[in-house]
């Protein structure tokens, strides 16, 4: 007998499939049922109606205690109101200007206090734009084509970060990527003997944080060879911390990593669901950085500014990385601990700020699945196949209800398959 | 852009790998076999592509792959002989029992692949017959499932794919229709036209007529997915990576 009764969905699928009329795919992308993978559909709240610190609720009302984050932007909790205070006042006063605001000033020299491998910050919308400007930074700056992406890579939906086999991408657009393994200094060098020295850039994530595998956390020594193979061979080196990024150390995962970066991207974490993207870089690429023809109609608009002002005040005073870094070892401890005794076992992966997880009893990932779709259906929003997030709203009681749903989902699994002998 | 030498593998394991399929569901091909005077193994040999064996006998007929136990056998110089073959009805050069290949190729081969033909590339009053419709999509399923296989090991694009697919079984089916697997192995692909028995990822569509729509490009694959038709298990980037080298069967066999 579960504990915590199965949502119904009735109006979010209702309101779903009036998406599918007039959207391709309803809801397409990470935040839809295809590439968030929500399996078996009808476990999955499709669309929500309102959200508050680390809950949203859908249209049925149900209520989820989410470790997605809106799969990252949410740090520290949603409508957090300091945040969405400094937002506010600004909208009042000014947002989308002819003359930009004073608050982007503010916030570019915030982020070269904050970042320690900044010199100058640039401004844009998405973690793609931000990407996308550090690569043409590269390519202009050292006059290069070639750029190097470690296996499993994902730098945003621009064609040049893609592959030839995604639709719409041709090949002459990914034709200057070079892939190699993480981890593997020789297969740098490899790749540069292979370019004859045509590498503008290397761009990878802090960490293997890929989907689908366990996540890999780098060490110091790794990013120590890196950054030597770049330095030697000019190669600027991009760090994507679109993702980890503010999650991990304030200063950005370069420094966590014991490393500079010489452009690092950040996005999600930035402001706390307000759109805004940035890149920061060092002195010596400024004067390529300028050089672009690169911008946006909302990129200078001040209300995010504004919020990520307040976000990164309010992360610093809150010590997010150390919270955070507690919190996914607390979670991910009770995780495990409640699936042992359902006989799981449950792999953690990667940094506990950004823990990934996998039923490992078989390798297929259906046991996952259906434990995950049993949590999701019962309040605890996690993934199958990705990362989570922790936010900064995350109570002592938010952990135990999640460990104690987590819980009643194993349980509710071990039950449908006894002939497994779980527990044996 | 269509590769002439993947495309020669996709005509084998897909186009003519069909007769196989074809010689057990289809009752005017079953009559075309019992006209059968003896048993035929003909092989297809291209120089610099793919070399199969098909062994007919009243019962049905199998492919092998290389050409142990033909008893007829065509050379094809190049790929692009052998897709003449397919596209064009240009035969290759009989090289083992001349009589027997023509004969043959002329006789029960031409009628088998031309009620292939029929099937495969039907037209819309036939469609309209219900048991045609299901024959078709039945046969469109394992034609695909062939092609897929040859693309992932052969097309420069779906190697992409491939490269990036890990091991194990995967289970392609028709609910309570048919079923196939592909088998990943070291980023090689094999197509086994049997229902999968410990599948490491599951793809099935919900009946024959959504399968119909989805071969045909009529209906989204993603929006499917959304709407719950296609069941999807298991690991899921195996079946991410089917879904390109779909996108790539598309364009070889449209």
């Amino acid at each position: 007998m579960s504990k915590y009764p199965e949502y119904s969905h009735e109006k979010s699928r209702a309101w779903f499939d009036r998406a599918l009329n007039v959207i391709p795919s309803g809801v397409y992308g990470h935040l839809g049922p295809s590439e968030g993978l929500f399996l078996p559909l009808e476990k999955w709240p499709l669309i929500s109606s309102r959200a508050e610190g680390t809950y949203f609720w859908d249209m049925d009302g149900n209520r989820y205690l989410d470790f997605m984050c809106a799969y990252g932007p949410n740090v520290l909790g949603y409508s957090d109101p300091d945040v969405d205070k400094a937002a506010m006042e600004q909208l009042k006063i000014g947002n989308c200007t002819t003359a930009p605001s004073y608050k982007m000033v503010e916030c570019a020299e915030m982020l070269v206090d904050t970042v320690a491998c900044a010199d100058w910050a640039f401004f844009m919308k998405n973690g793609t734009d931000a990407t996308t400007f550090a690569n043409l930074t590269a390519r202009a700056a050292t006059g290069r084509k070639k750029t190097i992406f470690l296996r499993g890579y994902y730098h945003g939906n621009q064609p040049w970060a893609m592959k030839a086999d995604y639709p719409g991408i041709l090949s002459e657009e990914v034709a200057n990527n070079i892939v190699v393994p993480w981890f593997d200094i020789d297969a740098l060098e490899k790749a540069w003997d292979y370019a004859k020295g045509d590498v503008a850039a290397l761009i990878a994530q802090p960490y293997d944080h890929g989907n689908f595998s366990d996540n890999r956390c780098a060490t110091k020594e790794y990013w120590a060879q890196v950054r030597e193979f770049c330095t030697k061979h000019g190669i600027v080196l991009i760090i994507d911390d679109v993702r980890a990024g503010f999650r991990l150390d304030l200063a950005g995962s370069d420094h966590y990593y014991g490393f500079k970066a010489d452009i690092i991207c950040f996005c999600k974490a930035l402001a706390n669901g307000y759109n805004m993207s940035a890149a920061c870089g060092i002195e010596s690429l400024r004067s390529a950085a300028s050089s672009l023809s690169f911008t946006g109609s909302y990129w200078m608009s001040a209300e995010p500014f504004a919020a990520c002002l307040a976000t990164v005040e309010k992360m610093k005073k809150l010590d997010t990385p150390k919270l955070f870094r507690q919190i996914g070892t607390s979670l991910t401890d009770g995780f495990v601990a409640a699936g042992k005794v359902h006989g799981f076992d449950l792999k953690v992966s990667g940094e506990p700020a950004l823990f990934y997880l996998r039923i490992a009893n078989d390798d297929s990932l259906m046991l996952h699945q259906e434990w995950v779709a049993e949590c999701v259906s019962r309040g605890l929003f996690i993934t199958s196949h990705h990362n989570h997030f922790i936010n900064a709203a995350v109570t002592k009681e938010d952990i135990a209800l999640a460990v104690d749903i987590a819980e009643d989902a194993f349980s509710v699994v071990a039950s449908r398959h006894e002939d497994l002998g779980l527990k044996r | 852009m269509i590769e002439t030498k993947a495309m020669a593998f996709v005509n084998m394991y897909g186009v003519l790998g069909a007769l196989e399929n074809l010689c057990q569901i289809d009752s005017e091909a079953k009559e075309i076999l019992k006209g059968l005077k003896k048993p035929v193994s003909l092989c297809f040999c291209v120089k610099d592509g793919p070399c199969c064996t098909f062994h007919f006998t009243k019962e049905g007929c199998r492919m092998t792959e290389g050409e142990s136990g033909c008893s007829s056998k065509m050379s094809f110089s190049s790929p692009e002989a052998f897709n003449n073959l397919i596209d064009k009805s240009k035969p290759g050069m009989p090289t083992k029992n001349p009589v027997q290949v023509l004969t043959f190729l002329l006789g029960t081969f031409t009628k088998l692949t031309d009620r292939l033909n029929e099937i495969l590339r039907p037209s819309e009053e036939a469609m309209k017959n219900r048991a045609f419709f299901e024959e078709n999509t039945t046969l469109t399923l394992y034609t695909i499932a062939g092609a897929i296989s040859a693309l992932a090991n052969n097309d420069s694009i779906s190697k992409i794919s491939a490269d990036y697919t890990v091991d194990g079984d995967i289970s392609l089916g028709i609910k309570d229709t048919a079923y196939i697997t592909l088998r990943v192995k070291d980023k090689h692909f094999t197509t086994i036209k049997e229902k999968c028995e410990n599948p490491r990822a599951i793809m099935e569509f919900a009946d024959l007529d959504l399968a119909a729509g989805l071969f045909a490009g009529k209906v989204s694959t993603i929006n499917e997915m959304c709407k719950g038709t296609i069941r999807l298990s298991g690991m899921i980037s195996m079946l991410d990576n089917v879904n390109r080298i779909l996108d790539r069967v598309s364009v070889y066999l449209g």
